[in-house]
């Protein structure tokens, strides 16, 4: 199919490496995966290049491409979650608690205990900001399962939150309150 | 699709879930791997030679196979051949026995028959 928009390899890199590499680590909870399946995907995107149509059909196909690889890598190998954020704190040489509010940080881990369908879900809510009829598409899934995995993963987010935030809130009115 | 405005809990879970920035290296590995002549040749090495040890692994097992059923078949035939030449020989040597023992029957019948005459 004929269209006008010139690929630039590069520059797709330079746009979305960040989108992609935090997609699969927050999909597989391992850096140096995460890393290995960013490259996958971009060299994927590399010989599809052809195929491609405009800069939001790449967006799209990568984001897509990732959230694939991503769940064929967690099925490949089970990764523990303590390993990832030893190594976040290594390589990034930020603390997770000072690059985000504390419950920020805390709701990170607790993303990483929920199930596979559910995490992919709210990860593309939250961090692409999609709709669910875009995650639909985006995971070649039904709306209506999309909808449930959304609802119950932020049920089991919020319960499991539910302590943390509790203290989260009496901090702030005890801030305040001083 | 009319979406419900986001909670407090959930503007939470949107700053939290900002992107990461991508590792430093992380393009310049891609472009290595990405000039490599053999990353866009028209096989996958790893896959190839594992394709091709399989492939050959499953040739040696049936030649292996089929050698071996051969090899028995053949011990088998020599077998059975040397047993046959075995009941021969021992055929052979009691028909010797008996046709001896003919003879010297024939033999003493004949000198009885003579010592009676006389």
């Amino acid at each position: 199919m004929a269209h006008d928009w010139q690929p630039d390899f590069e520059q797709l890199v330079d746009e979305h490496q960040s989108m992609i590499f935090s997609l699969a680590l927050r999909m597989t909870g391992d850096r140096g995966l995460a890393e290995e399946i960013a490259q996958d995907v971009f060299l994927e995107l590399d010989r599809s290049l052809s195929k491609i149509e405009s800069a939001a059909h790449a967006c799209f196909w990568l984001r897509r491409v990732a959230m694939s690889r991503s769940a064929d890598a967690l099925r490949r190998c089970k990764v523990r979650r303590v390993d990832l954020w030893v190594e976040i704190d290594e390589s990034h040489g930020v603390r997770v608690e000072e690059r985000i509010s504390p419950l920020g940080a805390r709701l990170e881990q607790l993303l990483e205990t929920l199930p596979e369908p559910q995490r992919a879900a709210l990860v593309l809510r939250y961090q692409e900001d999609l709709t669910p009829d875009e995650i639909a598409i985006t995971l070649d899934a039904p709306v209506a399962t999309v909808k449930s995995h959304l609802q119950r993963g932020l049920k089991l987010l919020r319960a499991k939150a539910a302590n943390h935030l509790k203290d989260y809130v009496r901090q702030k009115e005890f801030v305040r309150g001083a | 699709m009319e979406l419900e405005p986001m909670d407090e809990f959930e503007q939470e879970l949107r700053q939290a879930f900002e992107r990461w920035p991508a590792p430093p290296g992380l393009k310049r590995k891609l472009m290595e791997r990405r000039h490599k002549p053999t990353q866009r040749s028209w096989f996958a090495w790893p896959g190839f030679a594992a394709s091709l040890v399989s492939v050959s692994l499953c040739v040696a097992a049936v030649l292996t196979f089929y050698g071996s059923h051969e090899r028995q078949q053949e011990k088998e035939r020599r077998e059975g051949e040397d047993a046959r030449q075995q009941v021969l020989t021992a055929l052979r040597i009691t028909s010797h026995a008996l046709d001896h023992m003919n003879q010297q029957l024939a033999a003493h019948n004949r000198a009885n028959h003579e010592s009676s005459q006389e």
